[in-house]
């Protein structure tokens, strides 16, 4: 089990993998809306995993995943972005992200990635 | 002519059988006694380790074989490369999504895609993957990296076991079209407007998508429990949805208190 940190701008997106990773057993670091924020509470927090939204206002997804890459090598980031921006996967595991979710998701999906990617 | 042990449905009984498996036919022997030409199947399925190969002729006739997996996937495949269907060479990709969690180990194949009245098939040397229609959750056409370049696929989507997975393929762009086409008009009466769900309708339809039980929607979108049921109500009449547990909401009798009353007179005694 892990303490997780969501990043996603959309209240509804962070209750529901709130919702989901509860139920999984995990605990829940903290939450940011926008890249800029997910860097800042990862310095703060320093969570097990990290949720990471792509599209987001201010730093989108990528640039926040390169930037807590560079604060430490060893984070584990699991991208999360809507059906139709799957090219984006390539570039999020080039940059360093450890996995990938695609909107919309199901809970057990979801959970059996958080666990595998925790698991590294 | 090669001959397999088979079991076929024949008079609502399975009974064992050779079947006889030509170059352009299968040969059912007696008391069946007909040959069925490749070129005569409508339609082909399967449902578990049943394969169902649909004729017409001057009449439909079903055939319900039933036979160990190496042979069952010789039948698919000559039955598939010959039948009445819409037929291309493609790559594609199956299962390249489940339930929302990208398959690391997912890589293109080079085979075909065959569309049947009932179900699209993937078949490459080493599989033959069945898509029903009636499961299709999308298609689309969209963009898809490959070899570094955003290239333009059709995505399927299809319910199996309550997951949704996708499968991508790749051909040709203008063959493209044309598949995506065919399958829009095959699977056309799935379609919607999109506009018959508003803002939390969506939402909530979502949340079900996810898994969240009625407790967990209600406190994630902070609405009462008479809204909410509104909301299933009309997911359920869109056939959006279906009823798998009604759960109920009780309150004690007079006969109940008094045994709750007794119950803990008892404990503090």
């Amino acid at each position: 089990m892990g303490k997780i940190l969501i990043v996603d701008d959309t209240l509804f997106m962070r209750t529901l993998l709130k919702n989901i990773l509860f139920s999984g057993g995990h605990s829940i670091a903290g939450e940011a809306g926008d890249g800029e924020e997910a860097v800042a509470k990862y310095k703060e927090l320093k969570p097990d995993l990290v949720t990471m939204d792509v599209v987001m206002p201010k730093m989108n997804g990528i640039e926040a995943l390169k930037a807590i890459k560079a604060l430490d090598p060893g984070a584990r980031v699991v991208m999360c972005t809507a059906v139709g921006q799957e090219q984006m996967v390539k570039l999020a595991i080039k940059s360093g992200a450890k996995g990938y979710i695609v909107k919309p998701f199901q809970a057990p999906k979801v959970l059996e990635e958080v666990k595998n990617v925790l698991a590294t | 002519m090669k001959e397999v042990p088979a079991k076929i449905e024949y008079n609502n009984q399975w009974i064992v059988i050779k079947l006889g498996i030509g170059e352009d036919r299968l040969v059912l022997p007696a008391p069946i006694s007909q040959e069925i030409l490749f070129k005569a199947v409508a339609d082909v399925a399967e449902r578990k380790n049943v394969l169902l190969i649909t004729v017409k002729t001057d009449k439909e006739v079903v055939y319900k074989i039933l036979s160990v997996e190496k042979v069952l996937q010789v039948l698919k495949k000559l039955i598939l490369g010959s039948c009445n269907a819409y037929r291309l060479m493609a790559y594609f990709m199956s299962p390249a999504i489940r339930g929302g969690v990208m398959i690391k180990e997912a890589a293109w194949e080079k085979g075909s895609v065959v569309v049947v009245q009932s179900g699209i098939w993937f078949v490459s040397a080493t599989k033959q993957i069945c898509v029903p229609v009636v499961d299709v959750a999308a298609i689309e056409l969209t963009k898809r990296d490959v070899q570094g370049k955003p290239t333009e696929v059709v995505r399927i989507d299809h319910v199996e076991s309550g997951e949704v997975v996708s499968s991508l393929v790749l051909c040709p762009l203008s063959t493209l079209q044309v598949l995506y086409n065919f399958l829009k008009e095959t699977t056309k009466g799935m379609d919607m407007k999109g506009t018959e769900l508003d803002g939390i309708d969506q939402q909530v339809a979502m949340l079900i998508y996810s898994g969240m039980d009625s407790h967990a929607i209600e406190n994630m979108l902070n609405i009462p429990h008479k809204q909410l049921d509104s909301i299933y109500d009309k997911i359920l009449k869109l056939g959006l949805a279906e009823v798998v547990t009604i759960r109920r909401e009780v309150q004690l009798t007079t006969k109940g208190v008094r045994y709750i009353s007794d119950a803990t007179k008892s404990q503090t005694n």
